[in-house]
């Protein structure tokens, strides 16, 4: 991260060739097409390019930094480029936290996968649902608790109860301060 | 007793927050270690679940973003590199013309108040047994400073004579070894003042003085107002 803040473009393509796949996936998945996730897997990496220095470690890895910033700007891409009809279908394909045909073969082939895909299964659905809505449709709790006329409080509860789960399942452990 | 949002870190981690939510914890976090631990450990979870869709991007992807960043550096590495062409000179006192030319754009509007001269005169030669290096005005706006480093091992510091910073800023100085730029410290003081650097000197950094945002920022942004190699 020190030599992207220090200009260094090699350094970018770096940081693309170790998380590249995941982000275009997140995005294929996010936009339900690959010319969106092209487009969009440009920006943030453009985006991370111009604010490495503001990349903060006490906050999370350098990984989950430019996973969100993707994921936002997928968010943006939908809200004023996506057409509605691909809006709508990348919520309904959101169904699922994990859609089994696109679960990539790198990924499944190695012990962390299997211990992904056991954590969500052992997640209860209204739980899953609520993660999915947020993660792949990008909604936010008060989007999530509109949109399925749930109450707030109990999509807030489910997206807590469902992340500690998660988490607890993938035996992240939580690291001193 | 501090309230922690820890109801809220998951869907922080999520990305699920309004925006007014959103700036409540990170409020919060710029102050708690353990909800910066804790957030982290979510935000890994998030990862795992967005690996499970990595799939092949199309090989032109890779070269249009590492083409796009070539193109479009950040401000501070061009400028970096015309001061070390300018620098190169010994004793950068008088401002290098083509870097002038070069960076006044940016600058003008800075005006240029009168600040007491003597007054740097002096503390420039009560530093003695220390090496002094001047730094070159790289603005046009009349801003002094030197680099003083002690012969005792004291932390080096600048003696600096600077106009108020723009609107909503701060000066921040910067000691950039090879490509890498290290915050060194930041000073509101307009006329003459001394500032501690908090970053180590070396034969060969750069030193550079830029107007940044309040509390200052981890690369520059700001064009340089003084520049000078220790």
């Amino acid at each position: 991260m020190a030599r992207i803040a220090g200009g260094d473009p090699a350094a970018l393509g770096e940081l693309y060739d170790r998380h590249g796949r995941t982000v275009f996936g997140v995005l294929y998945r996010m936009l339900g097409a690959p010319e969106p996730a092209e487009e969009v897997a440009q920006d943030a990496f453009h985006a991370v390019w111009r604010r490495a220095g503001s990349y903060r470690g006490d906050r999370g890895s350098v990984r989950t930094w430019l996973l969100a910033i993707a994921r936002n700007a997928a968010i943006d891409w939908r809200r004023t480029k996506g057409r509605r009809v691909e809006r709508e279908a990348a919520i309904d394909e959101a169904a699922e936290l994990v859609e089994e045909t696109h679960v990539d073969d790198r990924v499944m082939a190695n012990l962390r996968a299997e211990r992904v895909r056991a954590a969500i299964a052992a997640l209860p659905d209204e739980q899953r649902v609520v993660l999915s809505l947020a993660f792949w449709s990008g909604l936010s709790q008060r989007e999530i608790a509109d949109r399925t006329g749930t109450p707030l409080g109990t999509v807030k509860s489910r997206v807590r109860l469902g992340m500690a789960k998660l988490r607890e399942g993938l035996r992240i452990e939580m690291e001193l301060p | 007793m501090t309230v922690h949002p820890l109801d809220d870190l998951a869907a922080y981690a999520l990305g699920a927050l309004d925006a007014d939510e959103r700036r409540t914890v990170d409020a919060h976090l710029e102050t708690c270690p353990s909800c910066r631990a804790e957030l982290r450990s979510l935000a890994e979870a998030t990862w795992a679940l967005a690996e499970t869709q990595s799939r092949d991007a199309p090989p032109r992807l890779r070269a249009a973003i590492v083409a796009r960043a070539g193109r479009r550096g950040r401000v501070w590495t061009g400028w970096l590199a015309a001061l070390r062409s300018d620098l190169r000179r010994p004793v950068p006192l008088a401002v290098p013309l083509a870097l002038a030319a070069a960076l006044v754009i940016a600058l003008l509007g800075y005006g240029g108040a009168r600040r007491d001269a003597d007054r740097y005169a002096a503390a420039v030669g009560d530093a003695v047994g220390a090496r002094v290096v001047p730094l070159a005005a790289t603005a046009g706006d009349g801003a002094r400073g030197s680099l003083v480093i002690p012969a005792n091992g004291a932390a080096p510091y600048l003696i600096l004579d600077l106009p108020a910073a723009p609107a909503g800023k701060t000066w921040e100085a910067w000691v950039i070894r090879g490509d890498t730029p290290v915050r060194a410290g930041l000073t509101d003081e307009r006329g003459v003042t001394t500032l501690t650097l908090t970053a180590a000197v070396a034969g060969g950094d750069t030193i550079a003085v830029t107007p940044e945002p309040q509390g200052g920022v981890d690369a520059p942004t700001g064009t340089p107002v003084l520049a000078g190699r220790s």
